[in-house]
């Protein structure tokens, strides 16, 4: 009988009792903590939270600079909202922008002179290549990946920023700017002044 | 005992080791997209290969159809009776299927065409594309499809003219052309030459105003809040009477 016999094994002799006990719960508690923490890393590797640009696998497949030309204004660093000059949590400024046939967006960025500054560049559709009046810089944006240099403006004054890559038709017109403002005034600069200089 | 003792240190190293994982990934995640709240997406559509087979997929003569609803306004072969609708004859289907879908989202704003995109499933959407997509835009003196626009004004024919085929580059403005052809074609950038004059200014205007915002990584806005209120009224005057480069439906 079957019965029988599983109910001679459950029931121990009273000495072994206690020890046997805590093997018993204690494999029960790894089982548990090893289930929750592969559920974790299974959540952590499949689920695109909305802060993310990309899920756990994504990230591990493609790296951190890698994304998706087509869908930068969808997920990601490069939605609109995120895009011009920003405030790292560290102190520092970062900016970013979208090269684009015929534009680089936003058309007007304000940067803090004097000051390193981390600036991150994506195309969303063929190479185009960033270069700033009066300095020696040439950033390549390139479609599916994140340039990132950091640059810095020793004077305050206005920089021109053409198109340097041949992109297509309306590639001779292809410009953007750059403010490079005291950091006292750039402290007291919006949000919005910011990030896109040519909307006010 | 040493037995039990082992598995838990087995255990919480286990766990140990997801907390960190999961930790610096967020991290890391976080640190290298920290988009600030709340995120704007201008449009739900974007324009990846699965879209473009999906919104080309339509069937003209369900579309043809379909349409009869929409006669009253943007007129039977795509020409609407008034200057304030615009004109859907040989429309990219790509831009119909757009602008579809951002009405239906709410990305972009009309009391009129949004109820009416909010009744049309997607496939209807393909199918109605695909038979705006088909209709001619060549004159026909037979009939009265063409609105009567305006005569443009004679001293914004150059300035049109000019923002038109070359743009202007002190202010990173690429030429009109270049997007909306016959020179070049952006995806999703409707050809305007066959648009409605007041219909193109209104367009331009929401555009720069932001009220309408739904363009991709910031095209039209960018270049609409920089035209002065002359080239918004030359632009649209010139498009509207078909003096601008003809461009002829897109062939895609
Ligand atoms: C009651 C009038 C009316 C009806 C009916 C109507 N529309 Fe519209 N439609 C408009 C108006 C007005 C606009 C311009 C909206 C704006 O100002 O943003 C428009 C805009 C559009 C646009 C955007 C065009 C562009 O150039 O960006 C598309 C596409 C469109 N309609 C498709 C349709 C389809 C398809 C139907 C039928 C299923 C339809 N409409 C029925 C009035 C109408
Ligand atoms: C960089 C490419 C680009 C350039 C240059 C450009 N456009 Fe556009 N334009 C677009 C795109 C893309 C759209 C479609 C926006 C959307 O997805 O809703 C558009 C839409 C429009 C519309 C709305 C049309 C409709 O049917 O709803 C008007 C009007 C317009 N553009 C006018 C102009 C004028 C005038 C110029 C020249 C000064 C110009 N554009 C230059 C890319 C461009
Ligand atoms: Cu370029």
């Amino acid at each position: 009988m079957p019965n029988s016999n599983s109910k001679v094994v459950l029931a121990p002799p009273p000495a072994e009792e206690q020890s046997g006990g805590e093997v018993k719960s204690s494999a029960r508690k790894m089982i548990r903590v090893a289930l929750i923490s592969i559920t974790l890393v299974c959540v952590w590797l499949t689920v695109r939270f909305p802060f993310q640009a990309e899920s756990g696998l994504e990230y591990l497949l493609n790296g951190p600079n890698s994304v998706n030309p087509q869908t930068l204004h969808l997920r990601g660093e490069f939605v609109e909202s995120n895009l011009g000059s920003t405030d790292d949590a560290g102190g520092g400024v970062t900016v970013r922008m979208i090269a684009e046939q015929y534009l680089f967006v936003p058309q007007c960025v304000v940067v803090p002179a004097g000051v390193p500054i981390r600036f991150r560049i994506t195309s969303a559709d063929v190479v185009h290549k960033l270069t700033i009046s009066g300095t020696e810089d040439q950033i390549k944006a390139v479609p599916g990946y994140v340039v990132e240099t950091r640059l810095q403006f020793p004077r305050a004054g206005v920089y021109e920023m053409p198109c340097h890559e041949f992109c297509g038709p309306g590639h001779y017109t292809m410009r953007s700017r750059l403010i490079a403002v005291p950091p006292e005034a750039f402290r007291n600069l919006s949000r919005e002044a910011r990030r896109d200089c040519a909307l006010q | 005992m040493l037995y039990s003792r082992g598995l838990r240190r087995i255990g919480s190293a286990v766990l140990t080791v997801a907390i960190v994982v999961m930790i610096s990934g967020s991290a890391l995640l976080l640190g290298s997209d920290a988009a600030e709240p709340p995120v704007r997406i201008p449009s739900n559509v974007a324009w990846t290969a699965t879209t473009i087979a999906k919104a080309s997929s339509g069937n003209p003569l369900r579309g043809l159809i379909i349409a009869r609803r929409c006669d009253r306004c943007h007129g039977r072969e795509g020409f609407s009776s008034s200057p304030a609708v615009p004109n859907l004859a040989a429309m990219d289907r790509l831009v119909v299927w757009k602008q579809l879908d951002d009405f239906r989202s709410g990305k972009r704003s009309s009391p009129v065409m949004q109820p009416i995109a909010n009744s049309l499933s997607e496939q209807d959407t393909a199918d109605v594309a695909a038979y705006y997509w088909m209709m001619p835009i060549a004159p026909d003196p037979m009939d009265d499809r063409a609105f009567p626009q305006p005569l443009p004004d004679p001293k914004h024919e150059a300035v049109a003219v000019r923002l038109i085929t070359a743009g202007d580059g002190s202010r990173g403005l690429p030429p009109c052309q270049a997007c909306h052809g016959p020179i070049g074609l952006v995806t999703g950038a409707p050809s305007l030459t066959t648009q409605n004059a007041p219909y193109l200014l209104e367009q331009i205007e929401a555009f720069a105003s932001g009220r309408r915002a739904n363009d991709i990584n910031l095209r039209m806005r960018s270049i609409a809040t920089q035209l002065t209120e002359e080239e918004r009224q030359a632009l649209s005057e010139s498009y509207g009477a078909g003096l601008a480069p003809s461009a002829g439906p897109p062939a895609r």
